[in-house]
Parts: structure tokens; sequence; C-alpha cells
């Protein structure tokens, strides 16, 4: 039984590194053929294309990561208001407006796509990073709420109240009671908003009219071109901010539990 | 919000109507485009066609006329056709993002028929002289009427590997007796895959006996005719096919997944030189081949079109003139092993002999090879009825 624990970490462990290892294997692979288990050539073919800068790969890993720092930021922000609001009051209408707050998160992207499109272009919002941004912020804002409320209903609203007592100005309360008891509820809602708006495609192509480049647009033109090398280079990529950016959050995860 | 729009678009554009056009000449249209930026929506999946854009193309366009190029990276044309569809509803009729796209079939259709594109503008381009005349005709049956101009040439080939099948079935009625003899070693892609659909519009056509009715319009005895026998046919072979039928790869990538993989012994593709360029990067064998059926195979031209709302139609046609010009579809399918799509009688005999010093890859027939068994596309119509007779006539049977 003392070794079950141990097994069972680097059971899972290895589980979670196999995509990694098969990613790693076809970016650097000239040739694979059947029934071959390791490649029969190797090349850095995809990874010198894919590092050049006439690619244009890092200039899309740039551009994507500040939208999702801003959309991360927007969501948040807007979010707290919110989801205080939602987890300390009961007011009429409010299923509906928790099902309004859903829809986003709901309806297929595909079926809305359409008509948020046209509604960003009457009001001028296309071809550029704000409507993308703008774009992004309705699935993440949604998420980001439904989470803080989670975080805001755990926390006692007496804690509040006894700080404020004890004479502690609306800015300490937030500073010293609020924030800490919410962090970890933050940092899940901040990592899921920067995951949402990293992940966008059709999204962006739409409202970014082929002028806001992400690295998105770049990883499906080659998965739907059919280069396996490039593609497995762009997955390892795309795929390294968003490790990052659940390390983080694993920190506060466990000190919440 | 506006003022971040209009700083994106801070390089000067050089618009101009079609009306405009028609009355002002070439050396104007030129000399209106330098220190302009010119948006090009293409589909970007392949490494060796960006790398050429963004270096050949960019800095001849840059050096020549002073144009900056902006590539506008597509999955898909028909994103493209969707977003201006939407646009045109939106009622955005100038300043489009997208100044110039690749597009030919059912998109070119679909964008027709929406009065998405600006022109008629190809048959005042000066390099339009070093193509066909038929060329610029029809695209997939639709009547061209100077809305996109030809540039690029497919054609369908077969692939094998010499090393397994020293002597690959080159007819319809061959390939029916191969598959018959050697069951589960063949398939084909799955339409509404473009692969898939060429693949059953050979046996549609060649059963019809290339009737001429392919050529002008939709002829429903015709397709009746054709399609009855054509279905007997893909039937007749289903239970041979790779895992009999019950499944097919859905994109031409997986058909040569499973041919590199030796689980079938073909793969299939638009482009002629498709074996060759992926024996070079070592995804196919060394001993991978190509043929055409004796009957002739399909083949297409692709175009390049203008949008009806383009911020900068000039720089536009200018951009199209030069991907046409004879110096730029030598280097193009150089590059990228892609068929030489100019007429040879339209060329100055330097430019002859420069065209058939070309070395030709291994694995890619010549070009007179492929020229003599090239047909060109049916009607549109004949694709969408056979797509759909496919589904509940073969696959559902």
């Amino acid at each position: 039984m003392r070794f079950a624990r141990p097994v069972a970490v680097a059971f899972t462990a290895a589980l979670a590194l196999v995509p990694f290892v098969l990613l790693g294997t076809w970016s650097l692979a000239r040739s694979w053929f059947w029934p071959a288990l390791l490649p029969q050539s190797w090349s850095f073919r995809a990874w010198e294309y894919v590092l050049a800068p006439e690619s244009g790969v890092a200039a899309a890993l740039v551009t994507s990561m500040g939208i999702a720092m801003l959309v991360t930021l927007l969501s948040v922000v807007s979010a707290i208001p919110a989801a205080r609001t939602l987890a300390y009051h009961e007011f009429a209408g409010k299923r509906i407006f928790l099902f309004v707050l859903l829809l986003p998160v709901l309806a297929l992207p595909l079926a809305s796509a359409m008509g948020v499109h046209g509604l960003f272009l009457r009001f001028g919002l296309t071809e550029n990073i704000m409507g993308v941004v703008l774009v992004h912020l309705i699935p993440a804002v949604p998420y980001a709420t439904l989470m803080l409320t989670g975080s805001f209903s755990a926390l006692d609203r007496d804690l509040e109240a006894q700080a404020r007592t004890l004479g502690a100005t609306p800015l300490a309360v937030w500073r010293y009671v609020t924030l800490p008891a919410i962090a970890p509820g933050l940092a899940v809602a901040s990592a899921f908003a920067f995951l949402i708006s990293w992940s966008q495609y059709l999204m962006t192509l739409l409202i970014g009219g082929g002028r806001v480049l992400t690295l998105p647009l770049t990883l499906v033109a080659f998965q739907r071109g059919g280069d396996e090398a490039i593609t497995a280079a762009l997955c390892l990529i795309f795929i390294a901010p968003t490790l990052f950016v659940f390390s983080a959050v694993a920190q506060f995860v466990r000190y919440e539990a | 919000m506006a003022v971040l729009a209009a700083s994106a678009c801070s390089k000067p554009k050089a618009t101009l109507t079609p009306a405009q056009f028609e009355a002002m000449p070439w050396d104007e249209v030129v000399a209106k485009v330098r220190g302009s930026e010119v948006a090009f929506a293409t589909w970007t999946g392949d490494e060796d066609r960006n790398r050429y854009f963004r270096s050949r193309v960019a800095s001849d366009l840059q050096n020549k006329f002073g144009i900056t190029l902006r590539i506008v990276p597509l999955g898909d044309t028909a994103d493209a056709v969707n977003k201006l569809l939407n646009e045109k509803g939106a009622g955005k009729t100038a300043g489009g993002s997208i100044d110039m796209i690749w597009i030919n079939g059912e998109n070119f259709r679909t964008a027709k028929q929406g009065n998405l594109l600006w022109g008629p503008f190809s048959g005042r381009l000066p390099n339009i002289r070093l193509y066909d005349d038929a060329v610029g005709k029809r695209d997939f049956g639709t009547p061209i009427e100077g809305l996109e101009a030809p540039w690029q040439k497919s054609q369908f080939v077969m692939a094998y590997d010499s090393g397994r099948t020293p002597e690959p079935p080159k007819s319809i009625e061959a390939l029916r007796l191969w598959i018959k003899s050697h069951p589960g070693r063949f398939t084909y892609v799955a339409p509404p895959d473009f692969t898939g659909s060429v693949f059953i519009r050979h046996i549609l056509v060649h059963l019809g006996g290339r009737d001429p009715g392919f050529w002008t319009g939709f002829d429903e005895k015709l397709y009746q005719r054709a399609s009855a026998a054509a279905i007997a046919y893909l039937n007749g072979i289903k239970p041979y096919l790779w895992r009999r039928g019950e499944t097919y790869p859905s994109t031409g990538k997986e058909l040569n997944r499973l041919f590199v993989n030796n689980e079938v012994d073909f793969a299939m593709s638009y482009g002629p030189s498709f074996a060759s360029v992926k024996i070079a990067k070592g995804e196919f064998p060394k001993t991978a081949r190509t043929f055409v059926f004796e009957e002739g195979t399909i083949g297409n031209y692709n175009f390049l079109a203008i949008p009806f709302n383009a911020g900068n139609a000039a720089g536009a046609l200018v951009t199209i003139n030069e991907l046409m010009s004879f110096d730029q579809i030598v280097e193009i399918t150089q590059a990228l092993g892609e068929q030489f799509p100019l007429s040879l009688d339209r060329l100055s005999a330097a430019q002859r002999a420069a065209v058939s010093a070309l070395p030709i890859p291994v694995a890619t027939l010549s070009i007179a090879e492929l020229a003599t068994h090239f047909l060109p596309e049916p009607d549109a119509d004949y694709l969408t009825h056979f797509e759909k007779d496919w589904l509940e006539k073969v696959l559902r049977q």
C-alpha cells in the first residue's frame, strides 16, 4: 500500500505525457511509415519554419498573448461586482438573469457567429484588436462570473461586516478580507478567461477579418493543410502558455484545499 | 474605437471603380498603386506556398510597384465568402479588408450569385493573353464574365507505389477489375471533400461516355443515364473496398496516411506533382509514382478575384497581373511543383525553350502527357446532384 500513491502519480504523469511525446516526435519526423514505431528519418524542418520570422508565428504568439491577457483582465474586472451581487442578493428575475448569462455558453458559437459579425460590422468593430477582445469577452465573462459567484457564496459576509465594525475602511476590507478569501476562485476564473480567449478560432477569423492574426488561425491553416510536422510544432507552441497558466493556478487551488 | 479602426488602415489605398478602370490606360493603374497595401486572402496551409509569397512575391511587388503585400490567412476559402456575404448584408460596400482572393468552383459561383465580386476586369489585364482564351470563359461551368482571372492549373492524378504495384490499372474498367481482385486494397475519399468529389465525377463522366452535354449546362436525361451507370459501378466495387466501403477517408490527407501505412495501394490528388512534393519531404516512399486514366482526368484552373468592397482594387489588379506573368508562373510551378498553366502557343520562342528545359520531378508526368489527358470540369450542377446521389444510393446502401 505504501507504493500505491507514487505508482498512481507516476501512472497519471505518464498518461499526461504521452500526447506531448507524440507531438514532439511528429514535429521532428521527416518520414514515419507504418509499421515502424519510430520515424525512419528526422528533420528540424518544422521548427526551422515555425521559428523563422517570415512564418509570422512569433508575431501571432505576441498578438494572442496580448489579446488573452486583456480579455482576462476585463472579464475578471466585470465579473467581480456581478458575481458579488448574484451571491449576496436575491432579486426579481434572478433566475432569468442567470439563464441569459449562460446563453453565450449554451448557444452554439457557429449559430451566433454570423449575427454577431453583422452587428460588429454595423458598429465598426471589425478588423481591429478591440473588436476581437470584445468578441472573446462574450464567452469569457459568463464563465468568470459563474466561478466567482461560487467563491462569493462560500465567503461568510459577516466577516466583512466584522471588519467594518472594527473600523476597517472599505478598501482595507477588500484588501485583507474579501480578496484573500476569493483568491483561489479569482485565479481559476482568470485561467478560464485566458484559455477561452487563447483557443478562439472562428470568432477571431470573422471579427479580426484576417487583420488580427492569432496563433489558432495559423495552427488551423496547417492542420487543414495536412502538414503533420508543422502542425505538431505549432501545437506544442500553442500548449506551452496554457501549461504555464495551469501550473500558476495550481498553487492557489492547493492553497484552497 | 474609431481611432483604432482608422489607425489599423494607415497605409494609403488606391480606390477604383470598375467603370473608372474601363477607361483607364494600364500605365495609369500601375502609377496609382505605388505606396499602397494589398491584402491577399489565400489558403495558408502549405509551408512552401507561404514561403513563396512572403519572400519572392512580397519583394517583387515592393521593388517593381511599391506595393506592400499582406497575406490574410484562410483555412478555407468559403470562410472569406461568408465574410463577404455578411459585409454585403451589413452594407459595408467600401473599404473592405480583403483586396483579392484565391477562388474557384462553387465558391466562385456563390460569390458571383451574391454579387460579391468587383469587375469585370480580367479581360483588361495585359497578361491574360498568356492563357488560352477558353480558360477565362467558364469555371466549373459557371460563366466567368471577367469577374476572376485565371492563375494556376490543377489536374487529377492517382498515386501508387511502384515497389508494391508495378502495373497500376490505368483505365476505369481496369481499375474495377483490379479492385475486385485485390479486396480491401482500394478506397477513395468521401465526397463532398473536393478530392473525393472529383474521383466519383470521373466515374460519372467516363461511364457517361464523355458526352459533350457535360460541359454545356445541366442535361437531366444525360445525368440520369450516366449516374445510373456510375452508381452501379460504385456499388459494384463497394464490397471490395477498404473496410468493405462501410467507411471512407474523409480527406485526401487521410487517404495519404492509409497509402503510406500500406493499408491501401492508391492515393489521389488534384495536384499532379503531389507525390513528388511528398517524396521530397519524406512523406511518401521514394518509389511512389503517379498516373492518369487513359480516358483522361479532370482538371481545372483556379482564379484570382477582387471582392466588391476591396479597399485597394487598383493594387489588386496590378498584383494579379504580376502573379500571372511568365516569370512568376515559372517560379511558382518550380517552387510548389504545380502544373504549368500558360498556353505554350502564346509564349515567345525563348520562353518556350525555358519551359521545356524545366526539370520534371520523377513522380510527376510530363506537361505533354498531362495536357493530352486533360478534361475540363463538367458543369457544377452535375457535381451537386451526384454528390447527393452518392450519399443516398452508395454510402447509405
